[in-house]
């Protein structure tokens, strides 16, 4: 009976610790945030955190499809950063947030771009050539992600819709299945964001768009009403929103520029994000190629994802 | 032929079969461990992050299936040995765990957390409940909990009923006669049962998803941070915690086996 009742003392101890370590007195944001942010976002918690002392930023990391459910059952979470401005409207409709302001809380843009296998072996240059017969395209599932719906948009306004359907051999949920498949060499070309090409550039090709098909997405942010500490969720959003917050994207080949000229459909107009494409497509030949030199000039800020993936053959950190 | 005839075959087939299933499975993990290489491996299996995930992984599910043995073995014990009321409606209740996604089990406890007391818990204290490793924990402990009841009560039912009621007519209560007769008995199955306990919590995902999120280094247990590197093209991580992974689930059950853990489970 001795051991039973020692046990039963040790189980009630470690409640009372667990407890007490779990209701620690500083003030940790919830910040609801889609998965493929997860890089930038990190790198804005630590430097947040740090001239913050007193704020915690904890992340909630999930599919943008997820989180419209999970506010509406747990009503938390202090702020709000899908992958794409149509979940952030769902819960705008719903009343989630407090605020919100196209115009102004669009700390970054996803680009469109092409990618192949490293070696391009369709040797797809633009749009059209996702119509040739025999090439493996991978398109995005439009119900379950956004790169889906600027799949059809794009392939639609080049006249080779039908033709690009014909063609597709992988319908994916989401956009990193793209990449992972271009790697794999499962599929000869795709579209995705330009950030999620950053992440492959030792396995994939990436070739930019022409303006009238390159697609620039908004990814916006937004205070949740349930906030329990506003004032310092706000204060993450300025960050955020800030040079110094958008330069950090930037590093993460997002596009910064605030005002990108786009039609009503959300395709390019100039030239503005030219530069980006460039770096971008230096960045793959860099990470392929160790003799690429690497300077501002070459990649632009991208040079410590360029370095990070230089570090190892399957990619990490 | 002679071997054949005396249908000596069929052995052979068997052995066959369960020789090409571990040449299957041995090829999975060489070849994925080829495609990562020597270097990465080096590099990925010296990072601290690696570790620390590791070790999160392994503490929490270790935390969760103390809590589960202890919802478990009494459960187990009841279900095995007494009758009472609505016995076979919360047998069948348990059973559910099993069968029922622990996707559902995620999207569920949003219900739960955000009534009384957790709200009050949540406002008091100024935390989330459920966005934090206390969260992982629940979601394992939920799933885990009624499972491990489950498997208690096979454990139980192979100890024949004889040993307690002689225990009993020598006049010990029922309560010694459990920890003195019933439980040494039932060790081994308790410790088999505990190891797939264990292991189910180790690789829980789908709740963790719908229910905690991740924050890195404080929710994100070996599965949850394959499916995030995964997406975020980090395949060297994805590959090289798989071979965690599997590394652990090898090394838990050799554990086992050499504890000598035995039931109807294993």
């Amino acid at each position: 009976m001795k051991t039973v009742k020692y046990v039963l003392f040790f189980v009630i101890a470690f409640c009372f610790t667990l407890s007490s370590q779990a209701f620690g007195g500083e003030k940790a944001l919830l910040f609801h945030a889609g998965l493929g942010q997860r890089g930038a976002l990190n790198e804005v918690k630590e430097i947040f955190e740090k001239k913050n002392p007193e704020i915690k930023v904890n992340f909630s990391y999930k599919g943008s499809g997820y989180f419209i459910a999970d506010i509406t059952r747990s009503k938390q979470g202090d702020l709000f950063m899908p992958g794409e401005e149509f979940y952030l409207m769902q819960a705008v409709e719903r009343g989630f947030l407090t605020s919100y302001n196209p115009e102004t809380d669009i700390p970054a843009h996803f680009v469109t771009v092409i990618i192949t296998p490293a070696g391009n072996p369709k040797n797809i240059k633009c749009i059209e050539d996702f119509a040739k017969p025999g090439v493996r395209v991978g398109l995005g599932n439009p119900k379950s992600c956004a790169v889906g719906i600027w799949h059809q948009k794009t392939f639609e306004k080049a006249g080779i819709w039908d033709k690009v359907k014909k063609n597709a051999t992988l319908s994916a949920k989401c956009i990193p299945e793209l990449g992972n498949a271009a790697q794999h060499r499962a599929i000869d070309g795709s579209i995705v964001w330009g950030t999620t090409a950053v992440l492959y550039l030792r396995d994939v090709d990436i070739i930019p768009i022409e303006h009238q098909y390159r697609g620039i997405i908004r990814l916006p942010v937004g205070v949740l009403k349930f906030a329990r500490y506003k004032e310092e969720a706000q204060q993450l959003m300025d960050y955020i929103l800030s040079d110094e917050g958008r330069a950090i994207f930037h590093k993460h080949a997002y596009a910064i520029n605030s005002v990108i000229p786009v039609d009503k459909d959300g395709f390019c107009l100039d030239g503005t994000t030219d530069k980006d494409m460039e770096y971008l497509v230096n960045a793959a030949k860099a990470v392929k190629d160790e003799s690429f030199p690497v300077n501002k000039d070459t990649v632009g800020a991208l040079i410590e994802e360029v370095e990070r993936q230089r570090k190892t053959v399957r990619a990490g950190d | 032929m002679a071997l054949i005839s005396r249908g000596r075959w069929w052995p052979i087939l068997c052995v066959g079969i369960a020789v090409t299933i571990l040449a299957v499975y041995i090829l999975l993990v060489a070849s994925n461990w080829i495609y990562l290489g020597w270097h990465d491996t080096v590099y990925f299996f010296s990072k601290s992050r690696m570790w620390e995930r590791f070790w999160l992984t392994v503490w929490t599910s270790t935390v969760s299936t103390f809590f589960s043995l202890f919802i478990g073995i009494p459960a187990g014990y009841a279900l095995s040995r007494f009758r009472f009321p609505c016995r076979y409606a919360i047998a069948s209740v348990i059973d559910l765990p099993i069968v029922v996604s622990p996707a559902v089990v995620g999207a569920f406890l949003f219900g739960i957390t955000t009534r009384f007391p957790f709200d009050w818990i949540s406002e008091y204290y100024g935390v989330y409940i459920g966005r934090n490793v206390y969260g992982v924990l629940l979601v394992q402990f939920t799933v885990t909990a009624a499972f491990c009841a489950r498997l208690m009560k096979a454990s139980f039912d192979i100890i024949p009923v004889r040993f307690e009621s002689v225990s009993r007519s020598l006049g010990a209560s029922p309560m010694r006669t459990f920890f003195k007769v019933v439980l040494p008995m039932a060790k081994n199955g308790i410790v088999a049962s505990m190891i797939v306990v264990w292991a189910r919590a180790a690789a829980e995902w789908e709740g963790l998803m719908l229910f905690v999120g991740a924050t890195e280094g404080k929710t994100d247990i070996m599965p949850f941070a394959i499916y995030l590197d995964w997406n975020g093209g980090m395949m060297g991580w994805v590959t090289s915690m798989s071979i965690v992974c599997i590394l652990m689930a090898v090394s838990a059950i050799s554990a086992m086996r050499l504890i000598g853990g035995r039931s109807n489970v294993w």
